[in-house]
């Protein structure tokens, strides 16, 4: 076989940015089609209550009306991935500010909106429990009083207000505090980060004559999407069409549902298509958040640095709906060990409701508020004992071989590889900056990280077109992070072809494959395996016609660049793809097909190593490493933090699209930025303070340093990977925020525990009784 | 809702006259943002955008400044008519928003919002500018420091509008620095201070310090200020400059910053406006020399 | 004024004159999308703060979220359709492409078109000039890196951007 990679370790310009740079590229809000109607959401103006009454008349009267509907109008079920809260539009009760609570379809926007204004609900308000120590309190208000009826998906305790709860133990913590020379202990803060995707959530949900519905929306699966609508609509899935078009940034914020059901549902009582665009503002008062979270956490060590304890209490704070959330915890609670040897771990996790919008899935998915602790705790470990923040994480770094808490077996690991590619290039090039400039201090921050690639099924098909060239078909959602280009360059390079001869079919639930979600770093790894696995089928077809059509043994042949396969020992005696498909097509066996299913099957948790109970999930996937540096400037007078250079190493296993890969660091680690510095979703007795752009703020391009610097290693290949490769889309957010509060830590002395570390925050670390 | 586009002044005020509901509209950024958000509904628009009047920025002979009311940020930012103290305002200009909103926003749109976290505000008080007005009664002219009156809230009767500002040219070498701190780029200023500072012999002749951001409308002390004239400039003088425009302050609370880290930053950025003012007075001295 | 409260404008769009209906209190943005069917222009927060609505109007970058189109009649407008010319991209759009500066794409019509009115300005800009050009323009996908590197390399094409 030829050494020479025909589609994997390319940087090929992804297929679809073309049409995006023409500006021909059609998101969902970008489509209309004729007697379009719009809908409108009314939204619950209070956090909590009793819905007495709602009447809609006046709102059927306004002039261009076509629909009105309510909870009344829709079946009367609950929804919810873990634990069944929810619904699609308010019942009864309203539980956050912002919630759903009726829905207009009219022929135009201001028409729909006027007249949304115009339903009239009356509601008997009551006291609300808005922050997690409301929440949490003795007799606080309970947001969902009635829990107890309600279907889970799981069993785990809960009690009040906390609706989850889940632990994981090893080892013996509490025999092994007396074993610590140094023991440091805090409480960590993380705020609400929106997901701020560019393009706000859009649908257009077109009923059809035959009785089905098609749905073009902004989400991140088309099948979850379909599931979702035919539950909370009580449809069979034949009568729901998911369409994926171009998705303006999802970042786990379009990974469950947000307006579509409405939107199918005002279609169907109007009998006509609706669009339903947010706006942005509608956007962050309406659907989710990422989880703020406090997190308690305790480390103990051994005077070399040997990690001996460590205790944590993860509390997220879920919102008015559970969402996610069960996941959410249980991912933080597993990353609260970091990728480390720490033989006694105890950590505990709640998600607690609040009358507040709910939080949900979010890059990172609970991983960088754990890791916001943990790392920052090493540091502070470090510090106490005078050993370097690298060394120490070094000491401690899990090995190939080593397992994950819990128990699952960690076989592929560039972890210390990764750690001493950040140092060593913060050794070699911190100097070069720009000195700091006068009243400003300089600190240099690490962090290691690490993450899950994987989860769930998937599944692909692929076809050998009459002229050798192939077809290749997911269920997989691009949302921006290039799956429609990496995918069709597995299969390209599985068949030595270039990826031009690969054509890919766009998502659609009738036809495509199923795939569960583009969400969890898991498309690369979860469904790459499927492509390849599928292509070898074709592969395998193609060698047995071969063999046929030459006259050999299928091992005397090798596949040949460029859809050609030869004889090993005389390769000018070969036979073409397209000469195969001739000659299959309609005669010797028929099209040539592969197909694959998979579901993430790799080793569960150890019951025997360690006790875990509560956990949303029982398998996840293969475990992902990467360090983080960061060097910043502080300004004393004011706070006011400067990010000078970041590098983000990543043990990528393989890259297969390397610029893209690149892409997809560079952009987690500028988020990570946001999350660290200056975003954060701010609420006044429920109510959202911040909700547009002029007033959550997100990184620009002079906010950040143009220094982000991707380290992709590929030496620890993942062998059950496709080509070697894990995924990296999340994994470059997780480490920026400690990264940073320990570069800010080492400029200045202060140690901050909460995000965004604001400069007002800063300075009031920096002089503590300044601020009164 | 009308959409009317007169070509004189007198047909502006006309206009408005005929329909108090109506609202000028200007460069748009803040009046449609406003529209999009359905915070506002104006009964009808009258666009000032073919008055030529209006579109002035120019130097008259005495060497005062006049930006007329429909000026672009962008231009104002551009503009190299200016001398002396009046650059603030210019420095201000490059300040606002992003480039495309630069483009559209206009000085007599930004004035009249009176927001005081805005960048022409402040940097006109120190500029010590004054507004032409005209209006049903005729045209006449405010005071930058009378012109705002509170958050969101400037002098202007029923039927007025801004025409243009002018800013004096009674301090021709002297240097500025419009330092605005903000917590992301292009944000609203947390706190801002525009400084104004003229040296001859190594002596302050005139000290000109705003500070937006901190209160319902710019806050200057021109006693503080003209406390520090006759003396070259000393860390114990900007301190206590700093200090009396923080007794003067009234910030909030809000989304960007605590009303006590906005007063903890004031004497800070007025002293390292104040100072980068003076040293950009020693350019100037150097460049004229 | 119909019904609806449109009135009959007429807007010049990438050289051409477009007839449109388009009511007092509606955006360019609206008219462009909505009536003239260009929908490479997006909406990303209708405040003017993200940059998605940018378009030139007589050469100069601008909200198109933030104009009102009655307000445009008589102006130049250039939105990201009219860069290119059929399916051949401008220097400017193919650098966005050559360097893996677009991931969800829907920012990248208002990035072209910063970009192309930066180039027409100065034809060759370093980093900070092209990071200051795209400082109005809103990525959450890229982390901006990949489009500063496609501005410098559109300008070193040294063709009309």
């Amino acid at each position: 076989m030829s050494a020479a990679p025909t589609a994997v370790g390319l940087s090929t310009p992804r297929r679809d940015s073309a049409e995006k740079a023409a500006g021909a590229a059609r998101f969902a809000d970008d489509f209309a089609v004729p007697g379009m109607l719009h809908g409108a959401i009314l939204q619950s103006p209070i956090p909590h209550g009793r819905i007495l009454g709602c009447r809609t008349e006046a709102a059927l009267r306004h002039p261009g009306v076509r629909a009105v509907i309510t909870a009344l109008d829709l079946p009367d079920r609950r929804v919810g991935s873990f634990v069944k809260d929810e619904r699609t539009l308010a019942r009864e009760m309203v539980r956050y500010v912002g919630e759903p609570v009726a829905a207009v379809a009219a022929d135009t926007p201001e028409a729909a909106r006027a007249a949304a204004r115009l339903i009239e609900v009356d509601y008997e308000e009551l006291p609300a429990a808005c922050t997690l120590d409301q929440a949490l309190a003795e007799d606080g208000p309970l947001v969902h009083p009635e829990m107890a009826g309600y279907v889970r998906n799981g069993a785990s305790p809960w009690q009040g207000n906390v609706f989850w709860t889940a632990e994981i133990r090893e080892g013996d913590t509490d025999a092994a505090w007396a074993d610590c020379d140094v023991i440091v202990e805090g409480v960590y803060e993380t705020p609400a980060q929106y997901h701020a995707y560019m393009e706000p959530c859009s649908v257009l949900a077109e009923p059809d004559l035959a009785g089905r519905v098609t749905v073009r929306s902004s989400a991140q699966s088309i099948f979850y999407l379909q599931g979702r609508i035919c539950e909370e609509l009580d449809l069979p899935m034949s009568r729901v069409r998911c369409l994926a078009p171009k998705i303006g940034g999802g970042f786990g914020g379009k990974n469950g549902v947000n307006v579509q059901p409405i939107a199918v549902a005002l279609a169907l009582a109007a009998g006509r298509p609706v669009k339903i665009t947010l706006s942005r503002t509608e956007d962050m008062e309406m659907l989710r958040s990422r989880h703020p979270a406090r997190i308690r956490m305790r480390t103990g060590a051994k005077k070399d640095g040997t990690l001996v304890a460590r205790e944590a209490e993860l509390l997220f704070d879920a919102g008015a709906y559970g969402d996610e959330s069960p996941a959410v915890m249980s991912f933080g609670l597993l990353c609260s060990r970091g990728p480390y040897r720490c033989p006694n771990v105890a950590v505990t996790g709640k998600a607690v409701y609040t009358n507040k919008l709910k939080a949900g899935s979010f890059r990172g998915f609970g991983n960088p508020q754990a890791t916001f602790a943990s790392e920052s705790q090493l540091d502070e470990l470090a510090g106490e004992l005078g050993i370097d923040p690298i060394e120490l994480r070094r000491r401690n770094a899990l090995q190939p071989g080593d397992t994950w808490l819990g128990g699952q077996q960690v076989d592929a690991c560039a972890f210390t590889a990764c750690l001493e590619a950040v140092s060593e290039r913060v050794a070699a090039e911190a100097a070069d900056l720009p000195p700091p400039r006068p009243g400003w201090r300089r600190g240099t921050g690490f962090a290691g990280l690490s993450h899950i690639s994987g989860l769930m099924g998937t599944s692909a098909t692929v076809y050998l077109r009459g002229d050798g060239t192939v077809a290749l078909s997911t269920g997989v959602v691009d949302i921006g992070q290039g799956s429609d280009t990496v995918l069709p360059q597995i299969c390209a390079e599985t068949l030595k072809l270039s990826v031009d001869a690969v054509a890919y079919a766009p998502q659609d639930t009738d036809s495509s494959p199923y795939n569960w979600k583009t969400a969890a770093s898991r498309i690369t790894y979860t469904a790459g395996r499927s492509v390849a696995a599928a292509t070898v089928e074709v592969r395998e077809k193609i060698m047995r016609h071969a063999a046929e059509a030459l006259e050999c043994a299928v091992e005397d042949l090798e596949l040949l660049p460029g859809g050609q396969v030869g004889l090993k020992d005389a390769p000018a005696r070969s036979v073409s793809f397209k000469q195969i498909a001739a000659r299959a097509f309609n005669a010797a066996g028929g099209p040539l097909v592969g197909q694959n299913a998979y579901a993430f099957d790799g080793p569960r948790f150890d019951p025997k190593r360690a006790i875990m109970n509560g956990f949303a999930f029982d398998n996840l996937g293969i475990y992902v490493f990467g360090a983080t540096a960061v060097v910043a400037d502080v300004d004393e007078l004011t706070g006011k933090i400067e990010v000078r250079k970041v590098w983000s190493a990543h043990d990528i296993g393989r890259a297969i699209n390397p610029l893209s890969a690149e892409g997809q660091v560079q952009g987690a680690v500028v988020q990570g930025l946001g999350y660290a510095l200056l975003e954060e979703l701010v609420w006044d007795e429920g109510r959202l303070t911040n909700p547009s752009f002029m007033d959550y703020k997100i990184c620009d391009s002079l906010d950040t340093p143009t220094a982000i610097v991707p380290i992709l290693i590929e030496e620890a290949p993942e062998e059950t990977g496709p080509f070697g490769a894990k995924g990296v889309g999340e994994a470059g957010i997780v480490g920026v925020a400690p990264a940073l509060a320990n570069a800010i830590a080492a400029a200045t002395g202060v140690r901050l525990r909460r995000l965004p570390m604001t400069p007002e925050r800063v300075l009031a670390g920096l002089e503590p009784d300044l601020l009164g | 809702m009308q959409f009317v586009e007169p070509e004189t002044v007198e047909e502006v005020v006309a206009a408005l006259a005929a329909d108090p509901t109506s609202r000028c509209l200007a460069g748009g950024a803040t009046l449609v943002a406003m529209m999009n958000a359905d915070l506002v509904e104006p009964g009808g628009l009258v666009s000032l955008r073919r008055v030529p009047q209006l579109a002035t920025l120019t130097v008259e002979v005495d060497g005062t400044a006049v930006i007329g009311a429909m000026a672009r940020h962008a231009a104002v930012a551009r503009f190299d008519g200016f001398r002396g103290a009046q650059r603030i305002v210019r420095a201000a200009a490059a300040r606002i928003g992003h480039p495309a909103v630069r483009n559209m926003g206009t000085i007599g749109g930004s004035i009249c919002h009176a927001d005081p976290s805005a960048d022409y505000p402040t940097a006109i008080t120190a500029a010590a500018a004054t507004i032409d007005i005209a209006g049903p009664s005729g045209s006449r002219q405010l005071a930058a420091a009378d012109f705002f009156v509170d958050w969101f809230e400037t002098a202007l009767e029923p039927g007025e509008l801004v025409t243009a500002v002018r800013l004096p040219a009674d301090l021709p070498l002297a240097g500025v620095h419009y330092e605005k701190f903000t917590r992301a780029d292009g944000d609203f200023a947390t706190v801002s201070v525009a400084a104004v500072v003229s040296i001859t012999d190594g002596l302050c002749e005139a000290v000109r310090v705003a500070v937006g951001g901190a209160a319902e409308r710019p806050v200057r002390d021109p006693e503080a200020e003209a406390a520090l004239v006759g003396a070259p400039l000393s860390p114990a003088g900007l301190a206590a400059l700093g200090e009396a425009l923080q007794g003067r302050c009234n910030p909030i609370d809000d989304v960007r910053a605590s009303a006590a880290y906005r007063l903890a930053l004031v004497p800070r950025l007025v002293a390292r406006a104040v100072t980068a003012a003076a040293r950009d007075a020693e350019q100037q001295e150097g460049q004229n020399s | 004024m119909s019904e609806t409260g449109r009135m009959a404008i007429e807007l010049q769009v990438n050289g051409s004159r477009q007839p449109a209906l388009a009511a007092p209190h509606e955006t360019l943005l609206t008219v462009l999308r909505e009536r003239l069917g260009l929908t490479g222009t997006k909406r990303g927060c209708n405040q003017g703060v993200c940059g998605a609505c940018t378009v030139l109007i007589d050469g100069e970058p601008m909200r198109a979220c933030l104009s009102l189109a009655l307000a445009c009649t008589g102006r130049a407008i250039e939105t990201v359709e009219g860069l290119g010319d059929g399916l051949r991209l401008s220097p400017v759009q193919q650098a966005l492409v050559d360097k893996g500066a677009t991931q969800c794409g829907f920012c990248t019509p208002g990035m072209a078109i910063a970009l192309t009115a930066l180039l027409r300005r100065d034809p060759a800009p370093d980093a900070e000039d092209v990071r200051e050009a795209i400082s109005g323009h809103l990525c959450r996908c890229s982390g901006y890196v990949k489009i500063i590197e496609a501005g410098l390399a559109a300008s070193r094409r040294n063709e009309a951007p």
